[in-house]
């Protein structure tokens, strides 16, 4: 007779000596883990819960300006160093970590500053509507009522202003976009569609191909150039104009535009029928948009007094940022680190947000890192549960947006319905159905 | 600009995502060398299904890389039992004579490792009949005897962590969700203790408790009593959560399965009933015993497939929880009503009369006609009837009988899980592990309105709906929701079939001689005496224009009958003379 009776070794399941961690050991017969799934949905549910829980997406706001802020610009090459330009023609340069200023200039324009960029080797450049360019140096020391550097004058208010890649080159908008040299006074070349005659709203450098220049137009185009050839390559009109735009930091041919539609848009400059993506969710037209440095992510400010930020390809139910005080977000920028994004609104404040909401802030143990993955994978397994995914989707906005939304949606649908009604009443064929990504370009023109 | 076209398509898709295998040595290498496509890993043996089906690119990528982690998933468990340490214990006969019902304790004990043979034992207590209970981890044991001594104990170590003289009947003890709780069903009400014995509630709605469950996931306390109602308390908040009205009297059975929360009843009228909180009847009732029921038990090995009962009628039954149509196997206990328990490997342990018997896992399940009995696997007599519990130690081999003179615990070998999990129960714990169990366990608490018969159908996909009673706007059911055939009238099914009778059936009794058609009341008038036979009432509601296979199968043997008398009467009738007393001459 065989017998063996089952005896657990102490020395395997107690520790060796005092203070050595207690051995673990593992069953993974499911059999020994009853529950495991309602278990698990617990789980994703309480994720569900402290990630809205600790959503606490504001970190900071940055005074100083008088009026409404206009536009903002990131360094390149420095996580902290934003400029921001307002309404009442002053320029500010914020630290963002101290979060205090490394220049003021209270009159740097006559009028709104309507752009700012920094260049390569750390100098500032702004325009404003009252025809000139200012370069501003920030190692000056005077602090406060900095005198420019140089000033550049143009023929017209400018709009929009961009720096070259690498060249000591930069570009103006205004009703053409014109291509400066930092040491020249004059606008080395213009750059115009043949019969344009609108006026620039923004331009842009592709971040790749350093010569390739982007622009969009109050006559709802947007325009490429190069200028090397010096010309206007190509020009898409689209139903409604756009305010801003930006080229993706990691696809070279990808560009988004902030649409006066209330949507945004993210285009292949190789393929300009429609658009890669539809991004739907603000209530009011787009004022700005930003990438993350990385490419999955990009922010946008909404004249509906929202900031939101949105992950690429996913064209609904972005994050939501939104505060009682913020007024119109007329720019909003992501930092280079792509933790944190920044707005500049009609009320005069920049205010800096988390780009995760619920991320916490300071050193995170590794342990700590893991539950914190753990319970975003669970949050993503378990998002088609009703309970779960309405906690995850759910965001409280204010409610004028609200009620616009609802507006919206209900205008959307009356057309909607309207559209089906002409076509069931039309004889069969005449008219089909257009996708909305088929409708927003008009023509496409080289 | 060409350029610029140039890099990006030189960059290509962005989405494109390495490829990850389930080699992890080619995962290693993949890196630096290119493996060749023979030796390459396809995922060949994860059976993924395939979402060709799916039109939509994006849903059906995610789709496919869902299941491949799965299957991943699955095969790294299925790898993972390589890693189990320990081995079950086993007693096996190798002669052809030996059998290992024959070995007796002292056999198994001579055998047994220093560590292992602690388990046997023999607690002589003088406090009436006594129940036991093991914590989730097998390291605690609680026992009470019915006049009213209570005890809680490490058993490993000897430590006695309460004892109490409670001076009054009690008829069950149980451990919360750890050692440092358990409840006790007592004269009147359920009390529960903290490890040190200190009384911390009365559970004043638990009224003449006879029998206790705790649910561990769920964090409810059940009991059923004298009164016949099942009450729920949740312990986590204290609120007494739900008390169904069970409507058979006093119940004295009482178990839960481990794998799904529910609550199994044995009832005095020979029922077995299954409750969940959120149902106010039972989901089911099945008539077990044709005397009361003296026990209940689910297997925890199968996932709670397989349920035993045992009733007043000296009968046990294993029944199977997917298929209520009769018992599975049953057999007769001597000695009386038994108290029956499975173990984590599936043996079953029947404790009738003066003797416990051991059964092992596959040859219970199995069905066979009549009552004969399973072999037996191990069977120790024990002179103190009656035997009130039976209890297996989890993970260890020890079988602990409470019986009129205290408690004797013996030696199956085989029977306890060898490879526990930490963290799920594990019987080694310290002090530290225990209380961050008690928090996780407290937060992975799952609701109470979750409890259903099927456990996984929580997070499963919805059924399609087959029924509705919603129209779309022109008046037809929404695509999908078809009446299943099942459902349909029986005229239906059988229009479906091909099997109905289209053509009009001419009634004979609705015609007049004449050719023309009667009239109701002429109808009414012709009626005769007989009409109204229960049979022909029968088969007149069902000549329905429809030839029906069992309408005609009466008809059939109607008219045979028929035929037969007819028969019957010719033979008599041809000679009609009277049997006269010289026909047996003939």
């Amino acid at each position: 007779m065989r017998i063996r009776v089952l005896q657990h070794d102490p020395a395997v399941h107690l520790p060796q000596r005092p203070g050595d961690p207690t051995p673990t050991s593992r069953n993974l017969d499911p059999l020994m883990h009853p529950f495991a799934r309602a278990r698990e949905r617990t789980r994703a549910l309480n994720a569900a819960k402290m990630d809205r829980l600790f959503a606490k997406p504001f970190v900071a706001s940055l005074e100083g300006h008088v009026d409404a802020v206009e536009v903002l610009a990131k360094q390149p090459g420095s996580l902290t160093t934003v400029a921001s330009g307002s309404w009442d023609g002053g320029l500010i340069v914020h630290h963002l970590a101290r979060r205090s200023q490394l220049l003021h200039a209270p009159q740097a324009h006559k009028g709104k500053v309507s752009g700012v960029c920094f260049s390569r080797a750390g100098r500032l450049f702004s325009c404003g509507v009252d025809r000139t360019i200012k370069l501003w140096s920030l190692e000056d020391e005077q602090t406060d009522n900095p005198e420019p550097l140089s000033i550049f004058n143009g023929k017209s208010p400018f709009n929009s202003i961009d720096h070259h890649y690498s060249d000591p080159q930069f570009a103006t908008a205004s009703n053409l976009v014109q291509v400066w040299d930092e040491t020249k006074s004059l606008p080395i070349s213009n750059l115009t569609f043949p019969t344009s005659t609108e006026t620039i709203t923004s331009v842009r450098f592709n971040l790749s191909e350093t010569s390739v220049l982007a622009s969009v137009g109050s006559d709802r185009t947007f325009t490429l150039y190069d200028i090397r050839t010096g010309k206007a390559e190509r020009r898409v009109v689209m139903q409604m104009s756009s305010n801003a735009l930006s080229w993706s930091p990691t696809f070279p041919t990808t560009v988004l535009l902030a649409s006066e539609d209330h949507n945004l848009y993210t285009f292949d400059i190789r393929n300009f029928t429609n658009p890669t993506q539809i991004y739907k969710g603000h209530v009011a037209a787009v004022m700005s948009c930003d990438w993350a440095p990385t490419g999955l992510d990009f922010v946008s400010g909404g004249w509906d007094r929202t900031v939101r930020i949105w992950s690429e390809g996913r064209g609904h139910n972005p994050e939501v940022y939104h505060t009682k005080r913020m007024q119109r977000v007329s720019s909003a920028l992501f930092t280079h680190d792509a933790r944190f994004v920044l707005s500049g609104s009609d009320d005069g404040n920049v205010r800096i947000w988390k780009a995760k909401a619920s991320e916490r802030l300071g050193v995170v143990t590794s342990r700590e890192r893991a539950a914190i993955e753990y319970r975003e994978s669970l949050k993503d397994r378990w998002k088609h549960d009703a309970a779960v995914g309405r906690i995850v989707r759910n965001r409280h906005v204010p409610k004028p947006v609200h009620q616009a939304a609802k507006l919206k949606r209900e205008m959307l649908d009356a057309r909607r319905v309207k559209e089906e009604r002409r076509r069931k009443h039309t004889r069969a064929g005449d008219s089909k159905p257009k996708a909305d990504r088929k409708k927003l370009v008009v023509v496409e023109q080289t | 600009m060409d350029a610029l076209i140039a890099k990006a398509d030189a960059q290509g898709h962005r989405q494109k995502k390495r490829k990850i295998f389930h080699n992890a040595t080619e995962n290693s290498v993949k890196a630096r060398t290119s493996v060749p496509k023979s030796l390459q890993d396809k995922g060949r043996d994860l059976n993924v299904p395939s979402h060709n089906h799916i039109a939509n690119k994006k849903l059906r990528s995610e789709l496919v890389r869902n299941a491949t982690q799965t299957a991943r998933a699955k095969a790294l468990i299925d790898d993972a039992e390589m890693l189990l340490a320990e081995d079950a214990g086993l007693m096996q006969a190798e002669g052809e004579l030996e059998r290992t019902w024959r070995v007796s304790q002292p056999e198994i004990l001579e055998e047994a490792g220093q560590d292992a043979a602690r388990g046997r034992r023999e607690w002589k207590l003088d406090g009436g009949t006594y129940r036991s209970r093991y914590t989730r981890n097998g390291r605690h044991l609680a026992i009470v005897g019915s006049m009213g001594h209570a005890a809680t104990f490490d058993w490993l170590t000897g430590t006695l962590h309460a004892e109490l003289q409670l001076q009054e009947t009690c008829r069950d003890i149980t451990f919360l969700h750890d050692h440092s709780h358990f409840a006790v069903a007592q004269k009147k009400y359920v009390f529960i203790y903290d490890r040190d014995g200190v009384e911390l509630h009365c559970l004043k709605a638990h009224i003449e408790p006879t029998r206790l469950e705790f649910l561990p996931y769920h964090w409810l306390l059940a009991s059923i009593g004298n009164a016949g109602y099942l009450k729920y308390q949740d312990t986590s908040t204290g609120q007494l959560l739900v008390e169904h009205r069970t409507k058979f009297g006093a119940c004295s059975a009482m178990t839960q399965n481990l794998h799904n929360a529910v609550i199994h009843l044995g009832h005095q009228n020979g029922c077995i009933t299954l409750w969940t909180p959120n149902l106010p009847h039972p989901a089911v009732q099945l008539l077990a015993h044709l005397g009361p029921v003296s026990s209940v038990s689910v297997d925890p090995s199968s996932g709670g497939r397989y349920m035993a009962t045992a009733g007043k009628d000296s009968t046990v039954k294993v029944w199977d929880c997917r298929n209520w149509k009769g018992a599975v196997r049953e057999w007769s206990a001597r000695g009386g009503p038994a108290e029956v328990e499975w173990s984590q490997r599936g043996a079953l342990a029947v404790a009738s009369g003066g003797t416990v018997n051991v059964y092992t896992s596959p040859t219970i399940q199995q069905p066979m006609h009549g009552s004969t009995q399973p072999p037996l696997y191990l069977t120790h007599p024990i002179p103190h009837r009656p035997l009130t519990s039976v209890r297996f130690t989890p993970f260890q081999d020890v079988l602990t009988i409470g019986h009129a003179a205290g408690l004797s615990s013996i030696l199956v070998p085989g029977v306890g899980e060898p490879n526990f999990d930490s963290s799920e129960a594990d019987p080694f714990e310290n002090r530290k592990a225990r209380r961050e169990k008690e928090v996780k366990a407290l937060l992975d608490k799952i609701q109470p309105d979750m409890i259903t018969l099927d456990p996984e159908l929580i997070g499963s996909m919805a059924s399609e709906q087959k029924l509705s009673v919603t129209t779309t706007f022109d008046g037809k059911p929404p695509r999908g929701a078809e009446t299943p055939f099942a459902r349909l009238p029986r005229i239906e099914r059988l229009r479906v079939q091909g099997k109905a009778d289209e053509s009009e059936v001419v009634d004979p009794d609705d015609t007049a001689p004449d050719g023309r058609k009667l009239t109701k009341d002429e109808k009414e008038k012709k009626k005769m005496r007989g009409k109204n036979k229960s049979l022909k009432r029968y088969l007149r509601k069902h000549r329905k224009n429809v030839i029906d296979p069992a309408t005609v199968a009466i008809r059939a043997k109607l008219e045979k009958q028929r035929e037969e008398r007819k028969a019957r009467a010719k033979d008599q009738g041809g000679e009609t003379r009277k049997p006269s007393a010289l026909d047996r001459f003939a």
